[in-house]
């Protein structure tokens, strides 16, 4: 079968002493690397891109592949204990991971990201095995005006997300959109709301926003001692869930999976609407949805699953059709050019131990990434010991570093301290800034591929409902907003409370 | 002596000392190479590859310092603000100083008077593709069904103002045809629209392409190129075909106006031996960059030829 004899190819390639060695250093950079707040994956693997061009391709790939899912793996760990995420996709694992910490149960929370994210990774990987030719041509089936509708669904998830009212969180998508109309409009090519200069032509950087609101207006809270209150609070307690947890955290982390390993297959949406779906839709789904928010698992486990599946899948559209789904995708590319291999449709076919070897790697990389990690949960948690007043400075610091290396810019820095001004005002007035980060990452792209969509429709709005991809979305997004407008909830206890009263009469 | 003489002299001697110092002390400290995209692109490795070699033959690290953003004005701007040292230098390319000063009139500085350009390294060049679904393999062919259905065909370019759509723009005035324009942010998405079958035609960098023309998913109909194409021996050239149509998206290494005329040199000499290493001529050739090895004054006279070709081109295109 052909199935197996590529995955005895890849297991060959994969299992060397030096790939196994490489993977295994990929993947503990990349978690030192990603716990650091403010340097997430894409500054972890551009940091040893350069590492790459001295080994063979499929080393340089297996080592860069274990940073980067590496990475992604430790930006969480800063979400949950200090409540900033490395990256636009971790700020919804802050949503309960932070409250876990702040109840005593940030080493539960630790542990249930590390199994979810393996068990993510690892339902990724099975789904890229057994489907990995037909996801290419799915990614292919997806046309500007199936983007678009993904990327309405993925804005309504993002306001229902919100725990402070879906209102608070529509209004915050709406102003995330509006910041992202800032730069060069496509298609026409002209400047929107640059105020004549030059370095806001491409728009304001996602890690500038991201760690102003995130990361810099969290060192501002905690100045006023808001959360000072749980350092200390049951840190050496244990890491591992309860039973009842165990059970619970299964079928969300199924359906975790699932959201992630479809949305990571489309190049440029990839992890961050993966996790906000699977979020949304689990808040929606889970009978226990009004714990989420307040610091229960499964709303760690869901964004966990989602985002490391997508992490994975993520490489199809790379790999087999040559096209980066986003910058660090294209950083990977940059290790295979300097080898002179030029991803395409036949890389597969020409390179078959490089993608196999890829993909067994994933498999050895995410269980050392749990090995590695189990043991370190201990120590992370004992961060929280560390006195505020060494803690956050070295944050604000990590996190001016970290903005400063994305384009080698002071501009980004003060950006990004401006940011930081904003987010806390907000959170004063009890707006959250995920939903905002979301809008700003959807909404110019949800305006790009809604005005293609019309371009190659030559103005018929009518693509977005006869195409059938494209009308399903749309109509799970429109169930999703009914079922939170609607007061469904309210029919649900009257059905119950009315059910026994039919049955006596 | 007063103290007034002993200082002058001292300066004299100074002075003198300083070119004879540079001619053989630079580079003394690391060197920085500004790349106007992020990294992982072409660019960045062709900056990287050469920082390597330079590294090497020089005896000082050369440090590729990536300045993305605004076309690559931004990586220009702070070349023309850097000391003329000969320690910032920048790998050049067509948009910041051929394009982008003429799309955007605030651009502060002049592509020619405020820099030096030191050293050309390669250029690739520009292909028109059609999709399978296009229904097409013959440029002729084409010109005349496009000719017939004005407005019905969509091509993909890279964006509004970039290269693939100046010359869409161009080739739709030489040819006397009727495209309608898609455009996209890059090459990746556009790419993945036209493997998809969404846009029929797109013109794009020769290079990246060549997987799908030998998968069959793209067909070749010309290249921008003044002769064939080595990699492409079988697709003719815009000028063939008869049309004035010659682009290219060149390559070099530039510095701030003023560096001295020495470190240029010895900078050049470095650059062009390491351009004639075997490895190095094989990643060229690997990632479709055409080197013709070109003086500094050739190469000076090439940015100032190309700017004054581009700019109609591009005020007609962006107008």
């Amino acid at each position: 079968m052909d199935l197996l004899s590529n995955l005895a190819l890849g297991l060959a390639t994969a299992a060397t002493i030096q790939n196994l060695a490489y993977c295994f250093a990929g993947v503990f950079l990349g978690t030192f690397i990603g716990v650091l707040p403010g340097v997430g994956p894409l500054a972890a693997v551009a940091m040893l891109l350069p590492v790459s061009f001295y080994l063979p391709p499929e080393t340089a790939l297996v080592m860069l592949a274990g940073v980067y899912y590496g990475a992604e793996y430790g930006g969480s760990v800063a979400s949950i204990l200090l409540n900033i995420p490395g990256t636009p996709s971790a700020s919804v694992t802050c949503i309960d991971g932070y409250p876990m910490a702040q109840q005593g149960r940030a080493g539960v929370a630790l542990f249930s990201t590390a199994m979810a994210s393996m068990f993510g990774a690892l339902f990724g990987v099975a789904v890229m095995v057994l489907l990995s030719p037909k996801l290419a041509d799915f990614a292919l089936l997806f046309q500007p005006a199936e983007y678009f509708s993904v990327m309405v669904l993925g804005l309504v998830a993002a306001s229902i997300v919100s725990s402070s009212g879906a209102v608070r969180g529509l209004m915050m998508v709406c102003l995330g959109v509006l910041l992202g109309t800032v730069g060069i409009d496509v298609n026409s090519g002209e400047t929107r709301f640059t105020g004549g200069l030059p370095q806001l032509r491409d728009g304001i950087s996602l890690v500038v926003v991201a760690m102003g609101l995130f990361g810099i207006s969290e060192v501002m809270v905690s100045l006023r001692g808001a959360t000072q209150s749980y350092a200390g609070k049951g840190l050496m307690g244990s890491m591992f869930p309860t039973a009842a947890e165990w059970g619970r955290s299964l079928m969300p982390a199924i359906r975790g999976s699932l959201v992630g390993s479809f949305f990571g297959t489309l190049p440029g949406t990839g992890q961050t609407v993966a996790s906000f779906v699977g979020y949304a839709v689990e808040k929606r789904v889970n009978r226990r949805r009004d714990q989420f928010g307040k610091g229960t698992i499964e709303g760690v486990v869901v964004p966990e699953s989602a985002n490391n599946a997508a992490a994975q899948t993520a490489f199809i559209p790379t790999l087999t059709l040559g096209i980066p789904g986003s910058t660090t995708m294209a950083l990977m590319l940059g290790a295979l050019m300097i080898h002179g291999i030029t991803p395409g449709p036949r890389l597969i076919s020409e390179h078959p131990e490089l993608f196999w070897g890829l993909v067994v790697s994933f498999v050895f990389g995410n269980v050392f990434l749990l090995i590695l990690n189990i043991p370190l949960i201990g120590i992370w948690v004992r961060l929280l010991r560390v006195p505020h007043s060494y803690l956050y400075p070295t944050v604000i610091v990590l996190i001016c570093v970290g903005v400063y290396s994305i384009s080698n810019s002071i501009a980004d820095v003060w950006a990004a301290l401006a940011f930081g001004a904003i987010g806390y005002a907000l959170r004063l007035f009890r707006f959250e800034p995920a939903p905002m980060l979301i809008g700003f990452v959807l909404g110019p792209m949800m305006e790009e591929y809604f005005r293609r969509a019309m371009l190659l429709s030559r103005g018929d709005p009518g693509v977005f409902v006869t195409r059938p991809g494209s009308a399903a979305l749309l109509a799970v997004a429109a169930l999703l907003l009914l079922a939170t407008v609607l007061p469904w909830k309210q029919w649900v206890t009257r059905g119950v409370s009315a059910a026994p009263s039919r049955g006596q009469g | 002596m007063n103290r007034r003489t002993l200082l002058s002299t001292a300066f004299a001697a100074l002075a003198a000392a300083l070119p004879a110092a540079a001619q053989t002390d630079w580079p003394e400290r690391p060197v920085r190479i500004l790349v106007s995209f992020p990294p992982g692109g072409s660019s960045d490795l062709v900056a990287r590859l050469l920082a390597e070699k330079l590294s090497a033959s020089l005896g000082q690290q050369f440090v590729v310092e990536n300045k993305p953003g605004a076309a690559g004005t931004v990586a220009a701007t702070a070349l023309k603000e850097a000391a003329p040292d000969g320690y910032t230098l920048m790998l050049s390319n067509l948009t910041p100083f051929n394009v982008a000063p003429v799309r955007f009139p605030d651009t502060p500085y002049d592509p020619i008077a405020d820099f030096d350009h030191i050293t050309y390294v390669g250029a690739v060049h520009l292909g028109l593709f059609a999709a399978p679904s296009a229904g097409t393999s013959d440029l002729a062919a084409f010109i005349e069904k496009a000719k017939a259905d004005p407005g019905f065909y969509e091509y993909g370019s890279s964006g509004v103002g970039s290269w693939g759509h100046i010359i869409a723009e161009q080739f739709q005035d030489e040819t006397g045809t009727e495209l309608f324009h898609i455009p996209y942010k890059g090459s990746g998405p556009m790419r993945l629209d036209f493997m998809g079958g969404v846009v029929p035609l797109i013109f794009d960098a020769v290079p990246q392409n060549l997987p799908a023309v030998e998968d069959g998913t793209a067909i070749p109909l010309a290249v921008s190129a003044p002769e064939r194409l080595s990699s492409l021996p079988g697709v003719p050239t815009f000028a063939e075909a008869g049309y004035d149509i010659v682009a290219e998206n060149w390559l070099g290494v530039s510095a701030p106006a003023g560096v001295p005329g020495d470190i240029e040199a010895r900078l050049d000499g470095a650059l062009a031996a390491a351009m004639e290493l075997d490895d190095v001529l094989d990643q060229f050739e690997s990632w479709g960059l055409i080197r013709v090895p070109k003086t500094s004054e050739q190469f000076s006279a090439y940015v100032a030829a190309q700017l004054r070709q581009w700019t109609p081109l591009v005020e007609a295109a962006t107008e």
